[in-house]
């Protein structure tokens, strides 16, 4: 009983704590769908208006930042997960 | 080819824990109660330099200012016009101090990552830089705010969810700052382990000096760019007067009718 509980109490702190640094990775996705969106529509109105461009060059990189935001997130929980759990 | 794999699954990771996070235990410098860290060390170096490089730049360029430029001249008006250009675009009336504020926290940031190709651990991979930088920012934008409005801002912290707007501004700028050069480093790092373990002639010349740009140099650039343009656009959220505006259109309209 002894040896369960401890296999049980082991599991959750090193083995849950190693697979929710890996589910901390799935927030990738949003940031990726999000920097891709905004990526493609600077594309497309640069190609409408290409003497806008530093003005889209600007808001494109304050966007990318604000999408990047959620990508760090993920990153800092699962290394606090991988190395501090 | 067995070979290989054998040595890439023979690569040891755990060495990784303690370059991500700053040894606790032996400081740089002890001496009683003044503990300095690997990161605040390698801040106090990018401080000096910048000192020392701004020295430099006053003695010889500035003393020789030409109408002609020369290199280093055009290097500086660039530098200086770019910082003051989207200060002046943003907030109009403040652009005297949000330039020179801006430039001196992107300065400051793309060095201490900078610092990181000579080895030392930069400066910015450190929580309480990060957070030094963003209550800076957080002080400016409610001073900012206060001295354009006056009393009239206090309305602005009447709604609860423009207070938790304004107190996730710090601690996501913390965090974004932060989990950025973190990421680099942390990369870097890994790619140092890989190709002293797994050595091949030239991979270690080639690999890091490939990486490098990618995680290092454009970080630096972009995360420094974005964190002054992020300063700028709050500032000129909390510098708007919206009541003020239409009492200026009404005395242009009087002054027009009167012409």
């Amino acid at each position: 009983m002894e040896l369960l509980i401890a296999m049980v109490t082991n599991f959750l702190a090193s083995d849950l704590a190693l697979l929710g640094a890996g589910i901390a990775a799935v927030t990738g996705i949003g940031a990726g769908i999000g920097m891709g969106i905004a990526t493609g529509k600077a594309v497309e109105a640069t190609a409408r208006q290409p003497e806008a461009l530093g003005k889209i060059r600007t808001i494109l990189l304050l966007g990318l930042a604000f999408a990047e935001t959620t990508a760090i997130y993920g990153l800092l929980v699962s290394l606090l997960l991988i190395f501090v759990a | 080819m067995s070979n290989f794999v054998a040595r890439l699954l023979a690569v040891d990771f755990s060495g990784l824990k303690d370059e991500i996070f700053p040894d606790t235990e032996h400081h740089v410098i002890e001496a009683g109660w003044f503990v300095v860290n690997s990161s605040v060390f390698s801040g106090f170096i990018v401080v000096v330099a910048i000192l020392l490089v701004a020295l430099i730049f006053r003695l010889t360029v500035i003393r020789k200012w030409k109408t002609t430029p020369t290199g280093p001249q055009m290097f500086l008006e660039w530098l200086v016009s770019f910082f003051d250009k989207s200060a002046d675009e943003l907030t109009e009336e403040y652009a005297g101090i949000m330039g020179p504020y801006t430039l001196g926290a992107a300065v400051y940031i793309c060095c201490g990552v900078l610092i990181e190709l000579f080895g030392l651990r930069p400066a910015m991979a450190d929580l309480g830089a990060c957070l030094a930088l963003a209550l800076c920012t957080f002080l400016f934008i409610h001073v900012i705010g206060f001295h354009k409005n006056k009393a009239r801002r206090l309305l602005h912290y009447v709604n609860p969810i423009n207070d938790i707007t304004d107190l996730a501004v710090p601690v996501s700028m913390t965090f974004r700052l932060f989990g950025s050069i973190l990421s680099g480093m942390v990369i870097m790092d890994m790619v140092y382990i890989l190709v002293e373990s797994i050595w091949f002639v030239g991979l270690p010349l080639i690999l890091p000096a490939l990486l490098t740009p990618l995680f290092t140099l454009f970080h630096a650039f972009i995360q420094s760019y974005v964190f002054a343009s992020l300063t700028l656009t709050f500032v000129q959220e909390a510098a708007e007067a919206k009541p003020k505006k239409e009492r200026k259109r009404r005395k242009d309209g009087r002054q027009q009718s009167a012409a």
